[in-house]
């Protein structure tokens, strides 16, 4: 071999491993994720579906912001894609159908009015997609829906504690009056509402529905005052339309105490109603962003959401951010975004999240556990603004800390 | 059932009767005068809407004022609809069907886009209640009958006994005969759809502070005008008032009955009902 000859392979070599302890491992492949959100985004149910989107939003873009979604040795960007079904379960199913076989989406994170969970889960339980919701109705959860998870409490986990704190608190009130559109959720929360009042000695006087989308409560409202309750429960009305309910009650002399079993975004309440027909109304589900009765990481996304939207969250905007939160946490836990793979990391604990430690339960009322449960905090409308008064804990939540 | 109860209702369904009239005499003078239906008719309602939340709830404008200005502005609309689409399709029914069902979309897409999908809050124009025995009505509600009812009495007013008003008449009976009489038939034409979209407009006015605003406002309205008129007769300005307070008796009589939600049923089963007996109306001309 002459002296100075240098063997080729080594040099090649040397910058092969050179160029590897600069780069280090290859970097992982970054994929599309596309999620789907749904929700009403036109017509008196609008606000659901604004905050849905919005809350699927903040936690899409705090992802992307953190490099991406992890899974495996894959990053994600996160992809949404919404559609509005304006509180239409036909629109729903149409709409589940794009997002499941045109858009191949296997995550919908986001859903609000009951009769459209129903047509949505026709499409997403058969073809094994996810999905997250905060739609109403006992038959929205299911062993015979096991894909299908409810990310903010309902009527269910919501109206006995209420009603039982309204007992202790304010016994003065023994006749009840409650009014719900008369579709699933509607009908449900009824039936939820009546349920928990009776059985708490209540005596219910008026037990009402209405078309979705009705404007002059007058009619009904003369059949239910005509009763004379001591308290008109505007359980499950969306806020624009509870907000004309107790505004033409006012107008009609109702002076009674108010509640909202289903009370969420008390804003929209206040600026339909008015100051004064909205005072006082107490709210099992709605939730103050700014309160000390919420969990600090609540109070963080609520100043996000506000420097961003102009506008202060209500409770289904921090539950939508929620379920993608643990949706996401699942697929990280799962180390794939297969959903059988997800099911089950999204089932085996309970995860931190913008609620604080989230468990998800409530086998005992749905025959799975699939709801996700946190403390109720009690609010009142005060001034036309939410002020929170007392936190209880739901029935199932209590059964699954003892 | 106590009789101030029934008393109670009957006053309840009235009051939105007459301006649901309001809407109702637009359509029905725009489908006289250029016989063509305007599905995008509750739009104009929805425009007269939004001029009240802008002018009265943003910019702080008196409610008077600002009645008359969604009255010139959704009529003022009505001119510019009419001019650049609905006079080139004067007398052709369907295709008029068809465009306006398109506008109505455009309008309505147009208002989601500019003023967002969520319900906007005008404050009430006059606080109060008035009490009369157990009958109870808010002060907004009355003036929103009076202002109604007065509005209706222009109109008759004017097509009764004014030189236009009599043109518009004439161009509603046989165009062709007016038009040989010295009728300006555009112009009529445009004044005509002007004066049904103000109408429009006035309603929408009238119950913005009443309920709220919102881009969908304009489908209830509409619906109701159509059961009016099919109730009432098509073209005649006292059927709709008749058929309004028809409308109205069912509704506020059968909410007490039957629950709110099968008020909208009861609506339909009159029409169907007047359909069967008397398919003019209750004072169409066959």
């Amino acid at each position: 071999m002459m002296k100075g000859q240098r063997h080729p392979g080594w040099g090649l070599m040397l910058a092969v491993v050179l160029l590897l302890g600069v780069a280090g491992p290859a970097p992982a492949a970054e994929k599309v994720l596309e999620i789907g959100v749904l929700g009403p985004l036109s017509g008196g149910a609008a606000s659901y579906g604004v905050e849905l989107v919005r809350g699927a939003e903040m936690r899409a873009d705090e992802i992307d912001k953190a490099g991406g979604l992890k899974v495996g040795g894959d990053v994600y960007k996160i992809k949404l894609i919404t559609y509005d079904h304006k509180a239409s379960a036909a629109d729903a199913a149409t709409a589940a159908n794009k997002l499941v076989f045109q858009d191949k989406v296997k995550y919908i994170i986001g859903n609000a009015v009951g009769a459209t969970c129903n047509a949505v889960q026709t499409v997403t339980e058969p073809q094994k997609v996810m999905f997250a919701f905060v739609c109403w109705g006992t038959k929205n959860l299911g062993p015979d829906k096991p894909y299908s998870f409810r990310s903010m409490l309902s009527q269910w986990e919501a109206a006995e504690p209420f009603y039982r704190w309204m007992k202790e608190k304010r016994p003065a009130i023994k006749k009840v009056a409650v009014i719900s559109p008369n579709d699933t959720s509607g009908l449900d929360t009824n039936t939820a509402v009546v349920k928990a009042a009776k059985g708490l000695g209540f005596d219910v006087v008026s037990e009402e529905t209405y078309e979705r989308g009705t404007k002059d409560f007058y009619p009904v409202l003369t059949k239910i005052l005509a009763q004379k309750p001591d308290l008109l429960d505007v359980a499950a009305a969306p806020p624009g339309e509870a907000g004309l309910i107790l505004k033409q009650a006012r107008e009609l002399g109702f002076k009674g105490a108010k509640g909202w079993t289903a009370g969420v975004n008390p804003a929209t309440l206040v600026s339909i109603a008015g100051v004064q027909a909205a005072e006082g109304v107490w709210s099992p589900v709605n939730i103050n962003v700014k309160s000390d009765f919420v969990d600090a990481k609540v109070r963080k996304f609520g100043e996000e959401y506000e420097k961003r939207y102009k506008e202060v969250p209500g409770v289904i905007a921090v539950a939508n951010y929620g379920a993608f939160d643990v949706f996401t946490k699942a697929m990280q836990e799962a180390g794939s975004i297969e959903t059988e793979k997800v099911l089950a990391a999204l089932t085996s604990r309970p995860y931190d999240t913008v609620w604080g430690k989230l468990v998800i339960g409530a086998k005992e009322t749905y025959g799975i556990d699939r709801q996700f449960l946190y403390p109720v905090v009690i609010s009142e409308i005060r001034g036309g603004k939410t002020v929170d008064i007392e936190q209880v804990l739901p029935a199932a939540l209590k059964a699954l800390q003892k | 059932m106590p009789v101030e109860l029934l008393v109670q209702a009957l006053l309840n369904g009235f009051a939105l009767a007459l301006v649901y009239v309001l809407v109702a005499l637009g359509l029905t003078l725009i489908f006289s005068i250029l016989e063509i239906i305007n599905f995008a008719h509750g739009e104009f309602y929805m425009l007269g809407g939004y001029v009240t939340y802008f002018a009265f709830a943003v910019f702080g404008l008196s409610y008077v004022p600002t009645l008359l200005l969604a009255i010139v502005v959704v009529g003022l609309a009505g001119v510019v609809a009419e001019r650049m689409i609905f006079r080139h399709l004067r007398g052709k029914t369907l295709n008029a069907f068809i465009v306006s069902l398109g506008l109505l979309w455009v309008i309505q897409s147009g208002a989601q886009l500019s003023f967002g999908v969520l319900d906007k809050s005008v404050p009430s124009a006059f606080s109060g209640i008035l009490r009369a025995g157990g009958i109870i009505i808010s002060v907004e509600r009355f003036v929103v009958i009076l202002a109604a009812a007065g509005l209706i009495a222009v109109l008759y007013t004017f097509l009764q006994w004014s030189r236009l008003g009599r043109a518009m008449r004439a161009v509603a009976q046989d165009a062709d005969g007016a038009a040989l009489q010295g009728v300006n038939i555009e112009v009529i034409s445009m004044l005509g759809f002007a004066i049904g979209c103000a109408l429009a407009g006035a309603a929408g006015g009238l119950l913005a502070p009443v309920f709220a605003v919102s881009p969908a406002m304009g489908a209830l309205p509409v619906v109701k005008a159509f059961i009016i008129i099919i109730v009432g007769g098509m073209g005649s300005l006292p059927g709709a008032v008749l058929g309004g307070l028809l409308l109205g008796t069912v509704e506020g009589i059968g909410a007490l009955f039957f629950g709110s939600a099968a008020v909208n049923i009861l609506g339909f089963l009159m029409v169907i009902a007047v359909l069967l007996v008397r398919p003019r109306g209750l004072f169409g001309v066959a």
